[in-house]
C-alpha cells in the first residue's frame, strides 16, 4: 500500500521536473526562427536614394546579407559601421542591403545620411517583407547564400567577428547551418 | 533604463501607422478571431491583435491581406508557425509534448480525489463520530464525595 502511494509520487514528480526542466531549459523570450535552411522569401523592394526596383531573383549567385533597421533603434546605429565595414571588406563575397522597418522614408534618409553609404538601403513598405522573413525586432541581420537558401539570423546588433564568420558560412555550399544567436 | 529615458526624451519610437482597411464585417470578425490566437513577437505577453505596437499591426496586416486573398485558418496559422515555430500561438496544439499540459492538471486532480476517497474510506463511518469519554459515576469519586461531605457540614 505504501510502496504503490510513493510510487505514484515519484512518478508524478519525475513528470513534473522532465516539463519544468524542458521549460526552465529555454528562453521564453527568444523568438524562434524556423526559415533556417528554407528558400528565402521573395521580395521586390524600393531603394531609398535612387527608388529603383530590387527583387530578390536578381540577387541570386552571390550570397546576401540582408539588415533589418529603424530610425527609432538605437542599437541601429551603433551597429552600422560594422555593416559599413562588411560591406567594404566583403564586397566580393557578398552583396549587403539594409531594409528600412516601420519607419516613415523621411525619418529613414535623415538617418541614413550621415552614414557611411556603403550599401543600399530598401523601403520595406507596411512591412509586408518584414514579415515574411519572420522578423521580430530589430536590428536583425539574415544571410541568404548563392542559392537563394536563408542560413541564419543574427537578432541584435551584429559584431565584426561573427559577421565575418557568418560570411564565410555562406560560401561554403554544404556549410553546416550555423545556429540561431541573439 | 537611463537608456530608454533618452530614447523617450528623443521620440526614438515606431511612428505609427494606421492598420490596412478592414475587410467586410464576417471576414474582418475571422481576421480579428485569427489575430486573437496569434502571438505578438515583440510585446510577447500580448496577441497581435490586442497590441498596440507597429510589428503587430504588420502582422495584422498580413492577416488580413492571407484572408482576402481567400486563405483558411489553418493556412494563415500555418504561415506563422513556418516562420515564428508553434511560439507564435498563444494556445499551443494539444498533441505531442504540449499534450501534457493539457493532461496533467486533469490527472492530479483526480489522484487527489482518489487520495481523499481512500483516506475517508479507510476510517469508517463510525470513526468519524468522535469517541466520548466515559463519565465516571459521581458516588464513586472519592474527592466529589469529599467536597459534598465539607459542604454537607
Amino acid at each position: 500500500m505504501k510502496w504503490g502511494l510513493g510510487l505514484v509520487l515519484a512518478a508524478v514528480t519525475g513528470v513534473l521536473l522532465f516539463v519544468l526542466a524542458r521549460g526552465f531549459g529555454r528562453d521564453p523570450h527568444e523568438v524562434p526562427f524556423m526559415l533556417k535552411g528554407k528558400p528565402a522569401p521573395a521580395f521586390t523592394l524600393h531603394r531609398l536614394d535612387t527608388g529603383a526596383p530590387i527583387t530578390l531573383a536578381e540577387l541570386k549567385g552571390k550570397p546576401v546579407v540582408l539588415n533589418f533597421w529603424a530610425s527609432w533603434c538605437a542599437p541601429c546605429k551603433l551597429e552600422h559601421p560594422v555593416l559599413a565595414w562588411g560591406a567594404r571588406r566583403f564586397a566580393g563575397d557578398a552583396q549587403f542591403y539594409g531594409v528600412v522597418f516601420e519607419d516613415t522614408e523621411e525619418n529613414a534618409r535623415a538617418f541614413a545620411a550621415p552614414l557611411d553609404p556603403t550599401f543600399p538601403q530598401l523601403i520595406d513598405e507596411r512591412s509586408r517583407m518584414a514579415v515574411d522573413y519572420g522578423v521580430s525586432g530589430v536590428p536583425e541581420t539574415y544571410f541568404i547564400d548563392a542559392t537563394g537558401m536563408l542560413r541564419g539570423k543574427f537578432v541584435g546588433p551584429i559584431d565584426a567577428r561573427t559577421l565575418a564568420q557568418r560570411i564565410t558560412e555562406l560560401q561554403q555550399p554544404q556549410a553546416p547551418l550555423s545556429a540561431v544567436s541573439r | 533604463m537611463s537608456g530608454l529615458a533618452v530614447a523617450l526624451l528623443l521620440a526614438a519610437y515606431a511612428p505609427q501607422q494606421a492598420g490596412s482597411t478592414p475587410l467586410d464585417p464576417a471576414r474582418e470578425a475571422r481576421v480579428q478571431a485569427l489575430g486573437k490566437q496569434l502571438r505578438c513577437p515583440m510585446c510577447q505577453g500580448l496577441s497581435i491583435a490586442d497590441s498596440g505596437s507597429s510589428a503587430a499591426r504588420a502582422q495584422m496586416d498580413k492577416v488580413r491581406e492571407l484572408v482576402a486573398a481567400g486563405q483558411t485558418d489553418e493556412q494563415i496559422r500555418t504561415y506563422f508557425v513556418s516562420r515564428y515555430g508553434e511560439w507564435a500561438l498563444l494556445e499551443p496544439p494539444a498533441q505531442g509534448m504540449n499534450l501534457l499540459v493539457w493532461l496533467l492538471p486533469g490527472l492530479l486532480l483526480l489522484l487527489g480525489l482518489l487520495a481523499i476517497a481512500r483516506v475517508v474510506g479507510r476510517r469508517g463511518p463510525a470513526a468519524v463520530t468522535p469517541e466520548v469519554a466515559e463519565p465516571t459515576a459521581p458516588e464513586t469519586d472519592p474527592y466529589l464525595e469529599a467536597v459534598r461531605a465539607e459542604m454537607r457540614r
